[in-house]
């Protein structure tokens, strides 16, 4: 069965994340999103640990339901279905290794509550596990992977977000030059990466070293409305096993939902105080440097597979899953109305598309364009139609500025509109 | 052989090898002392010493474990036969191989607990009656020269009382010790026969007992104890000549620090001729309220006759800046051997001295330095471009950095600053930390879900092992080597460690020196106290004072420490954080004219 699964999102007791990361509103908004399965994130927080445990059921086949009671009607019919919980947690470990400060962030995934606990138990050992959803911990991330494995066999870990600059594995500021720099040994056992939102399966492509792990994406979200903002589309049986075993040998797993890579963070290099975005290219002619303060600008994640990359840009693997880019509905619908993402007048929009399609990945990749159309406008019909085709344009992020988004141009947007019949 | 010299100074090369006689080893802090008496063992054995014939006594089990690892890494497996322990370890070994009863020890607490049990209705306070028996057993209550001081006519005398007392409470003290030893020779005895009725030993005993199984103290009796001494060297003991003759080579570590009874009991090993090598730095004595006096360091040499002093003046730790402050600040105690260290690195940046508004600030701003270092915690809290290109090129992890305070209960608010950061920090010591109390929640909620198989997770130190053995850990074994975090801890349990960036928090009269619910203050200790501090740091050393500080259940407002006034100016920088309602106010004055 084909599904979509985001696997990394945070929960209330994370910092800078919305009081409403809450397993009920987790489960309303999946079902908003099209999410079948997503991750409970942060298990590793005693209070949210012991919430999961109260409002969750085990399905028998290592994910869980909410239980009904806790079930809410304010869920449109479209969208209504079925969302499975998979325990999932991020690890921050800040540490030196060879001389250097490393900070790098590890998903975990585990098929039950023991195997949560005993991994908590085990890193309750090692440092705070209550001061934050995502724990801080200064672990080595090769002892991070030996101590969850040890707990549980079935357990997986997944470096998180791989390339962003200063929490990752490949990171510029604080992380490897290979897989094999940071976990030795037990290398391995790291069968999958997290893209993150700056970086796509194609520009991973070009490192051959990656050519046998499978590229995740998730969302990472820090509140209800970004969950799914980029996910997972598996085509196996819905269970924890079916799950990991795609993720280890490829086969079921067909591929990922993706942002633009421009649009996030750090794609470019740059200063944000500055207010300078730079190519990889223009860093080199710079020295590195800022052109406006002479500061070090912050290299970002294109520049940073450039550097590790082995093979050209535009490369394909054979064989490798295909993936979608996308751009959040409601970001599209405030380019058509020329308003801001959060107004009312996107929310209505909004609100009555998934009312009338159902959830949101079915409008953004499945909805027939003429249906749209008849339902929405025309400059939205043809919004979704370029960024079904990837024909957008968008200003890089850099150092930590989310990217900007034109589908249109000015001029387009005028001949669009004149062809527009009443709203 | 090369390995046993390499890179050794040239004061380092003779403590190594000066092997015949009593040698005393002045070593300041960061002079390589672990890494001498390390060569030193190996230099014995590569002489032919057998390994049963050394006996190193360290202060703390840390100190033990640390020198056990390094003396196995230079001279390969199997250096096991060595003695490498603390006191306490060395007297049960001792105790158990010729003991044939079997016994149970008591740690603190159980002692404390037996001294409730027995005195419950007489309102006594069992913890002050506990220590004042354990001083009575480790010789400190009586080990003054009585003609020194009017006070000890009763018999019985706290040691760190003797010094720089007020005429109003001496004369108190004086009424009290006679009508006191009365009764504490009463509690004596009663604890003494209840121990013995239960088969248990004291912490104490550890000490004592292999002294009177070497015919030189009589524990069950409170007279005869202080009574049978001797001359120590004297003795024709059996059992210890057999120790004599096995311990041929002892080293002793931290000497500045140990108690009587320890001093008696290395007196009667070492003999009168002496293969007693002792190590230590009067300037870091730290521990004279459990009994400790520095005076035994200063009288090695006329204690062992013949003894040769090698003082080691390299320092490899500290900047010279860090090195000339604090030598110039230590120099103002009398009770000292007078000793110039030479920094071997860069003189490096002045000290950091910091006025904050109050405690709670001076949590924050040991934090936000700790995060400008580390370069950011977390997406939401990327340092800013100029202070990360300040530190860059550098490379820092959590366990570079420790915060110093004098008294556990200044860790709270720290502690409280730290959680708010989610900086990873471990607090050393025997103090309730919050992290402590809510791992204890989590860990027992989590056991409950682990309920069938509920695997037991023994601390990394236990292995092996006995349950006597197990005892003699503190709270300091406890902690996972492998977790790197920040280090909370007291100038106390500072000692004997290093890290490239210390902070020591309450730089204010009042906790240093340390006169708060304290009427009496030794100020030649509480300056080698803040000397310990301030000399783990490697780069560089943060005084921090706050202006308001909420402690004790007070809220005071203390000046800065009389201690920072020792320092030479050009050694330190100040900055003032200003009160935050304060700064307001300046701004719209500002605005206004
Ligand atoms: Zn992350
Ligand atoms: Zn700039």
């Amino acid at each position: 069965m084909r599904f979509i699964a985001d696997l990394h999102i945070h929960s209330k007791y994370s910092r800078a994340t919305s009081k409403d990361m809450s397993p009920e509103s987790i489960w309303r908004w999946a079902q908003l999103k099209g999410i079948t399965v997503i991750g409970t994130g942060d298990f590793t927080h005693p209070k949210w640990f012991k919430e999961l445990n109260e409002k969750l059921g085990s399905s028998g086949n290592g994910l869980f339901k909410l239980k009904d009671e806790f079930k809410s009607d304010n869920v449109p019919a479209s969208c209504k279905a079925d969302v499975s919980f998979l325990l999932s947690a991020e690890i921050s470990c800040i540490y030196g290794k060879n001389g250097k400060t490393r900070k790098i962030h590890s998903i975990i995934f585990v098929p039950d509550f023991t195997d949560a606990a005993k991994i908590n138990l085990a890193l309750s050992k090692i440092g705070n596990l209550t001061a934050d959803g995502r724990p801080i911990l200064g672990l080595d991330a090769k002892e991070l992977l030996k101590i969850t494995m040890d707990a549980s066999p079935d357990a997986m870990l997944v470096p998180a977000h791989a390339w962003t600059p200063h929490f990752s594995v490949f990171g510029a500021a604080s992380g490897f030059d290979s897989l094999e720099e940071c976990y030795e040994e037990l290398t391995p056992y790291i069968y999958a990466i997290e893209t993150g939102l700056s970086s796509d399966p194609a520009m991973n492509r070009r490192l051959s070293a990656l050519d046998r792990i499978t590229l995740i994406s998730n969302s990472d979200a820090h509140s209800p409305a970004k969950i799914g903002r980029e996910s997972n589309i598996f085509d196996t049986e819905i269970s924890y096993k079916a799950m990991i075993d795609a993720l280890k040998t490829g086969k079921g797993f067909t591929g990922t939902i993706e942002f633009f890579p421009e649009e996030g963070k750090y794609h470019y290099d740059g200063h944000r105080l500055c207010e300078v975005s730079l190519s990889p290219k223009e860093t080199i002619k710079h020295n590195g440097l800022c052109p406006v303060c002479g500061k070090k600008v912050t290299i970002g994640v294109m520049h940073r597979v450039e550097k590790l990359a082995d093979r050209e840009e535009g490369f394909k693997l054979k064989g490798a899953p295909s993936f979608h880019s996308i751009i959040p509905l409601p970001e599209i619908i405030a380019e058509t109305l020329k308003v801001g993402v959060n107004s009312k007048a996107v929310d209505n929009v909004y609100q009555s598309m998934l009312y009338k399609f159902g959830n949101e990945f079915k409008i953004l990749m499945d909805v027939p364009l003429n249906d749209i159309e008849k339902a929405g406008s025309p400059l939205l019909r043809e919004a979704i139609s370029r960024m079904r085709e990837g024909r957008v344009h968008i200003a890089p992020g850099y150092d930590g500025e989310y990217g900007k988004i034109k589908i249109f141009e000015a001029v387009e947007r005028k001949e669009i509109k004149g062809q527009e019949t009443l709203f | 052989m090369t390995q046993i010299f390499h890179d050794l100074n040239e004061s380092q090369r003779q403590a190594v090898t000066t092997t015949e006689g009593p040698v005393l080893v002045v070593a300041g802090p960061g002079t390589g002392k672990t890494l001498t008496i390390v060569r030193r063992i190996a230099y014995l054995i590569q002489q032919g010493a057998k390994q049963e014939n050394i006996l190193a006594v360290t202060f703390t089990n840390r100190a033990a474990r640390e020198m056990k690892g390094r003396v196995n890494a230079l001279l390969g497996s199997g250096a096991d036969k060595i003695f490498i322990g603390t006191f306490h370890l060395l007297g049960l070994k001792i105790i158990r191989d010729n003991l044939t009863d079997e016994f149970i020890l008591y740690n603190r607490d159980e002692q404390t607990k037996l001294v409730k049990a027995l005195f419950k209705d007489s309102g006594m306070n069992a913890r002050q009656a506990a220590d004042r028996i354990s001083r009575i057993k480790s010789f400190t209550e009586d080990s003054y020269d009585p003609s020194e001081s009017p006070l000890v006519e009763g018999g019985i005398i706290n040691p760190p009382l003797k010094k720089g007392l007020g005429s109003r409470c001496r004369e108190a003290l004086q009424r009290e010790a006679g009508g006191f030893s009365e009764q504490i020779k009463r509690v004596y005895g009663l604890y003494q026969s209840a121990l013995a009725k239960n088969s248990a030993f004291d912490f104490d005993d550890l000490i004592l007992k292999p002294i009177e199984m070497f015919g030189n103290a009589d524990s069950c009796h409170f007279e005869t104890l202080k009574r049978v001494q001797g001359d120590i060297a004297d003795n024709d003991n059996a059992l210890l000549k057999k120790y004599r003759e096995r311990f041929k080579y002892i080293i002793v570590d931290e000497y500045q620090d140990i108690n009587p009874a320890q001093y008696r009991l290395l007196r009667l090993l070492a003999g009168s001729d002496g293969r007693i090598c002792a190590v230590g730095d009067p300037d870091q004595a730290i521990y004279s309220f459990r009994g400790a006096d520095v005076e035994h360091f200063l009288n090695f040499t006329k204690d062992f006759g013949g003894a040769r002093t090698i003082t080691l003046t390299d320092n490899y730790r500290s900047t010279g800046v860090i090195l000339n402050a604090s030598g110039a600040m230590i120099k103002n105690n009398l009770k000292r051997i007078d000793k110039e260290l030479r920094p071997a690195g860069e003189s490096g940046s002045p000290l950091n001295i910091i006025s904050a508004p109050d405690d709670k600030a001076e949590g924050r701003i040991i934090v936000s330095e700790i995060e400008k270092r580390i370069g950011g915690t977390s997406h939401f809290k990327l340092i800013n471009k100029k202070a990360a290109d300040e530190f860059s090129g550098q490379s820092y992890r959590f366990s570079d950095f420790a915060v110093i305070f004098r008294t556990n209960a200044q860790a709270r608010a720290i502690e409280e600053a730290f959680i708010e950061s989610g900086i990873p920090y471990q607090v050393i010591g025997k103090g309730n930390s919050i992290q402590k109390k809510e791992l204890e929640e989590t860990v027992s909620y989590l056991r409950s879900i682990l309920k069938p198989e509920n695997p037991p997770i023994p601390p990394f130190a236990k292995g092996g092992l006995t349950a006597n053995e197990e005892k003699l850990l503190t709270a300091a074994d406890f902690y996972d080597p492998k977790a790197e975090a920040v280090t909370l801890m007291t100038m106390h349990t500072a000692k004997g460690l290093e890290f490239k960036v210390v902070f020591i928090a309450g730089v204010e009269d009042g906790l240093i020196p340390f006169t708060l619910n304290k009427e009496d203050v030794d100020i030649e200790e509480e300056r080698r106290l803040f000397y310990v501090g301030m000399t783990r740091a490697k780069d560089e050393l943060f005084l921090i004072h706050a202006r308001n500080r909420f402690i004790y259940g007070q809220r005071l407002s203390p000046s800065p420490s009389t201690f920072l006034g020792e320092l030479p100016d050009q050694f330190v920088q100040n900055r003032v954080i200003a009160d935050k309602i304060r700064s307001r106010e300046k701004d719209r004055q500002i605005g206004l004219f």
